[in-house]
């Protein structure tokens, strides 16, 4: 059935796993053989999503919110207990295969590399399953080698990659077939900040050329790096879905300066000016930290604000970060407001 | 109509596609084996070792010109030997890599593949299979001479000698399989591939002829794919098999093997169902 509203939809998306209820050790493993108990876990509850083609969506949750999970019924690997998914049309755990020429998934805690073959040859391979010309296989290649690096790469068997090399050969290996659609799940896990800053300069060269990304992780910077839209999904359910900048600007107001003082700093009198601000000692009593809605004061008014009391030997700002927004829905602090396109306000 | 054949042409194309992709994958996973000859080596030896102590046994049983359930010693070399290569066929890397993956989750990337997977995991049988049977067939031949030599069929018998023998892999695999899809449910595969093998073992008449099983079970076995995994070719090898009654086995073999097939596939929607690939 063709129904095509957005590139990717899903409506009331719901996954239950059944797991079993064992009580502890040896004991509790005998019980479960005769009394079998299990537990109803919701993995994923009743999401929306609507990702248009070219998009480049973060999906961001802690760990065991079900971002996996999704991803995983997105990409027709599970099946859903309920709700609908349409990816370009189809139903990807019903059309699995046609799904699969479609898509690229990049699993950044499994290889899709076979195990004792050097890397071309896992490369070679899925030009078969994909049923790729020669000639397309290696303009492909070719595009891959010059972001990626592979040359080097080519004729290593997988298993003796180190991680950064092996992430590198398993991105070729999720795109060489050039889907238009791409699933990044913790693309960035595990590996060192060039190889990050590689694996980031590669998404975001996907999205300049039109590819549709959805990318889940738990490092934040790769977020801001590569994608303007965030959904961020809590305990299996939805938290919020929006644009980057909104939510930032929305639940990110807060900035803070530090000063370097020379003498004690005076906390009160600084207090007293900015009534709208919150100011605090720092580590010692010569250091001061003004926390304050960026919206409200600019930062030239509050070192305005300090200045008057003590010789100011250095000063920083820390802008306010996704990371802070994510940080607080983590830890259930924060509840944002279901929105679609755009934040709650 | 434009319609019509627009889908025509997409369907031929996509048949196109997958042959060389299994193709392929039969190729690879005879690679993979290549690359660790030392573990193929010690499994080649440990059935080996099983075949040796039947032929010994048998030797002795039918000393002196004896023979039993109409095998005389010659026979019955013969019909150990292509029972051991029979047996080789398909010997556990299938499932054991299935369950293996299964378990770890990894058989995830397996589905973002646009290839069937039954017939992935069939294609990478074939290829194992390769493997397995020249290596089968060389230390079979190596016994045979060892053992004084074994008679040859007529050559009229090897056209359904080698049809028999060649339909002994989807038998297998079929059976094979369906035991690797257990894995979904029991997330451990030791127990179940030690069953599986000691009942085909049994069974298909690898390890003693069928006829000397009780009726009842030699029957069973008869009913049931498992003569169809080693006894069916080798009796037609060494002549019990002939005429009618060979064609009707070497039948029961094919429909056997279509059956397994579509099994399977209705067993994997279920098995695939069950599946929880969690993190990562």
């Amino acid at each position: 059935m063709m129904r095509s509203v957005s590139l990717i939809e899903a409506t009331n998306l719901t996954k239950v796993f059944r797991r079993a209820d064992k009580g502890p050790g040896l004991r509790g493993s005998l019980r479960h053989l005769v009394e079998r108990r299990f537990v109803e876990h919701v993995a994923v509850d009743h999401i929306q999503l609507s990702i248009d083609a070219g998009e480049a969506v973060a999906y961001v949750g802690p760990n065991g919110a079900g971002k996996s999970t999704t991803v995983k019924m997105l990409t027709g690997i599970l099946v859903p207990t309920e709700g609908d998914i349409y990816v370009a049309g189809r139903v990807p755990h019903r059309e699995r295969i046609e799904n699969a020429r479609n898509i690229g998934v990049v699993f950044g805690q499994r290889t899709q590399l076979w195990w004792d073959l050097p890397v071309r040859d896992s490369l070679e391979l899925l030009r078969d399953m994909h049923g790729m010309t020669q000639s397309r296989f290696d303009k492909s290649l070719e595009r891959l080698d010059a972001v990626l690096g592979l040359s080097d790469l080519l004729s290593v068997m997988a298993r003796k990659l180190s991680l950064g090399q092996r992430m590198r050969a398993d991105l070729a290996a999720a795109l060489i077939h050039e889907p238009s659609i791409v699933y990044l799940d913790e693309p960035t896990i595990g590996l060192d900040i060039s190889v990050k800053d590689r694996v980031r300069a590669f998404a975001r060269h996907l999205v300049a050329e039109g590819t549709t990304v959805l990318l889940t992780t738990h490092d934040l910077d790769d977020i801001e790096d590569i994608c303007r839209r965030i959904i961020i999904i809590d305990d299996g359910r939805l938290a919020y879905d929006g644009d980057l900048e909104s939510v930032k600007n929305t639940y990110a107001r807060d900035c803070s300066m530090h000063f370097q003082l020379a003498a004690g700093a005076p906390v009160a009198s600084v207090s007293a000016r900015l009534p709208e601000a919150t100011v605090t000692l720092g580590d010692n009593e010569r250091e001061l930290i003004v926390t304050f809605d960026r919206f409200a004061l600019s930062t030239g008014s509050v070192l305005n604000a300090v200045l008057p009391d003590g010789e100011v030997l250095d000063v920083s700002i820390s802008e306010p970060a996704i990371e802070d927004v994510v940080r607080k829905v983590y830890a259930g602090e924060l509840r944002l407001g279901h929105s679609n396109g755009e934040a709650a306000t | 109509m434009t319609g019509q054949s627009l889908d025509a042409r997409a369907a031929g194309r996509q048949f196109r596609a997958p042959f060389r992709a299994y193709r392929s994958m039969a190729r690879m996973a005879l690679r993979s084996l290549v690359a660790y000859p030392v573990s193929f080596v010690f499994n080649l030896l440990a059935s080996a070792f099983g075949a040796l102590a039947m032929l010994y046994l048998w030797r002795a049983v039918l000393r002196n010109g004896g023979s039993a359930i109409g095998f005389d010693w010659a026979h019955m070399k013969a019909y150990l030997l292509i029972t051991f290569i029979t047996g080789s066929l398909v010997s556990g890397y299938t499932d054991y890599q299935m369950a293996f993956r299964i378990r770890q989750g990894d058989v995830a990337t397996d589905l973002v593949r646009p290839v069937d997977y039954q017939r992935a995991r069939f294609a990478e049988t074939c290829g194992f299979a390769v493997y397995e049977a020249g290596t089968a067939i060389a230390v079979a031949a190596c016994a045979a001479i060892a053992f004084g030599g074994v008679p040859v069929p007529p050559l009229r018998a090897w056209g359904l000698f080698l049809l028999s023998a060649l339909l002994v892999l989807p038998l297998r695999f079929g059976v094979v399989y369906a035991s690797g899809l257990v894995t979904f449910w029991t997330q451990n595969y030791v127990g179940v591939q030690a069953a599986r093998i000691a009942l085909v073992t049994f069974l298909s008449g690898a390890f003693v002829p069928l006829g000397l099983l009780p009726e009842w079970l030699r029957l069973t076995a008869d009913v049931l794919p498992f003569a169809g995994m080693a006894s069916t070719p080798a009796l037609v090898y060494v002549g019990h098999l002939t005429g009618r009654a060979a064609f009707t086995a070497v039948a029961a073999q094919a429909a056997w093997s279509v059956a397994l097939w579509v099994l399977a596939r209705a067993f994997w929607q279920r098995a695939s169902r069950q599946l929880t690939v969690h993190g990562g």
